[in-house]
């Protein structure tokens, strides 16, 4: 038990003082979850809500899709775009590889299928009466969607609860676009395999203790949904 | 295109003669997945049943810490494993730090969520007078919970299959714990992490991906299958 005393002692050190570079990654993470939450959101929920509202050919086909996107290993995804991204490859000329942009492209593409499935699934639960009456009313396609949205709000929170615990806990496709280089485009995940990779243990405790609080913080946040919503189950594919 | 082409035709080769490398590489992935899973199963479906079955004081309260123990990021686990078997560590007498042994008891811890959390939900699916009618004909404790498992084996083949799913596309922990030593304790998905970071243009690499993807596309085949069956159920790998 000594070690794990020992490299406590030297890590609490770090969090309380607000160790400078550890603050920047803290920043530099929050910023990614935050961002690519937000951009999954933005390009995903007219996609779910279109798999979950849409009537239209081989839509259960497309639900089985992207529940099973949900399985994509990122290290899968990270090498897919490293290959798209690598200098003689299509889209090459972008630059991309070993810089924060590529980070943020990554994240969101990994909380997409969060963001898409989940959200979907929370419309589908709905009271199935609910959609046909406001339809026959006369609703239209918008008018429908706010519906399901804010009937199936707590639902689609949970997603984006989901979205965000990804992103803050997944290492593999950063590490792999981003470089995982110390001082610019490194998360707290990341951050944790450079430090014990160079045996810098007390540093990665620092980092895997803040990174389970911001965690700890997220899902007490599902937790108060979860008693709300009765049933609605979610969890985070983290991140390797 | 044309690159991507080059890929894919310096990897196939690779894939086809069975290249020993990769061949090492999906057969440590396979054991890992599989004992860790065994293992897991071991210890967390007695646990399981106690939260599905059981009626004690605090039940929910600790389904919820099961249901919030699947956002575990994989790094946290790694380092704390990996400061428990350093050679000062509680268990450093073991002298089993940077092996495939400390990488399956990394992996069996992060697959225990999986099996104690869904054995519970795929119980509480079950119709509610089920278990309550054989309760009062007088069945047993152990018969209870056997024939809770029998009708709720679709929801348990999937708790398994995520937790298989988990172990084979988890990284994070597995570079941490194991130190990732080639030919070693090496998995698939944390070989491209180190394939990508050094040898970018490697049709191992590529080649490592393929056989990766094969393994989950069985797998997420086989999930939604499952689904397909059970609709509603819903589960998703925690992928690394």
């Amino acid at each position: 038990m000594r070690l794990i005393w020992d490299e406590l002692g030297k890590a609490l050190p770090m969090i309380f003082h607000g160790n400078p570079q550890l603050l920047d990654v803290i920043w530099f993470t929050v910023q990614v979850a935050v961002v690519a939450t937000a951009a999954a959101t933005l390009i995903g929920l007219p996609i779910g809500l279109a798999l979950a509202l849409g009537r239209f050919r081989g839509r259960n086909l497309l639900r089985a899709l992207a529940n099973a996107s949900l399985a994509l290993p990122p290290v899968l995804v990270g090498v897919f775009l490293f290959i798209l991204f690598s200098p003689a490859a299509p889209l090459g000329f972008l630059h991309l590889i070993w810089t924060r942009r590529v980070v943020f492209i990554a994240q969101t593409i990994l909380a997409l299928p969060f963001v898409v499935a989940l959200s979907a699934a929370a419309i589908q639960a709905l009271a199935p009466g609910l959609l046909a009456q406001a339809r026959l009313l006369g609703a239209g396609r918008l008018q429908v969607s706010m519906l399901a949205l804010r009937e199936a709000r707590i639902g689609v929170i949970a997603a984006l609860i989901a979205a965000l615990g990804t992103s803050l806990a997944e290492v593999a496709a950063v590490a792999l676009l981003g470089g995982n280089i110390y001082g610019y485009d490194q998360t707290l995940a990341s951050a944790t395999l450079y430090e014990v990779g160079g045996g810098y243990y007390a540093d990665a405790v620092a980092i895997g203790i803040v990174l389970i609080v911001l965690i700890l913080i997220l899902m007490c946040g599902l937790g108060v949904l979860q008693q709300q919503g009765n049933g609605i189950r979610m969890r985070f594919r983290s991140a390797a | 295109m044309h690159y991507l082409w080059e890929q894919m035709r310096g990897a196939i080769p690779l894939i086809a003669h069975g290249d020993p490398y990769i061949v090492g590489l999906l057969w440590v992935t396979i054991r890992v997945a599989v004992v860790s899973t065994a293992a897991a199963l071991l210890i967390g479906l007695p646990l399981g049943l106690a939260l599905g079955l059981g009626r004690f004081r605090g039940r929910r309260a600790l389904q919820i810490l099961a249901n919030a123990s699947l956002a575990l990021p994989p790094v946290v686990v790694g380092i704390a494993v990996l400061l428990l078997l350093l050679p000062h560590g509680a268990l450093g007498s073991l002298q089993i730090e940077f092996s495939l042994n400390a990488v399956y008891i990394a992996q069996t811890i992060l697959a225990l969520p999986y099996v104690v959390a869904l054995t519970p939900a795929a119980i509480q699916g079950l119709p509610p007078g089920l278990l309550v009618q054989a309760r009062a004909l007088g069945a047993g404790r152990l018969q209870l919970s056997g024939l809770a498992l029998r009708e709720a084996k679709i929801g348990m083949i999937a708790a398994v299959i995520a937790a298989l799913g988990a172990t084979i596309s988890e990284v994070g922990a597995v570079v941490i714990v194991g130190g990732n030593f080639q030919g070693h304790d090496e998995t698939l998905a944390s070989a491209l992490l180190e394939q990508f970071n050094y040898t970018a243009h490697e049709p191992y690499a590529t080649a490592i991906a393929l056989v990766l993807l094969a393994l989950i596309l069985v797998l997420a085949g086989l999930l939604t299958v499952l689904q397909q069956r059970t609709q509603g159920i819903q589960l998703r790998f925690r992928a690394a």
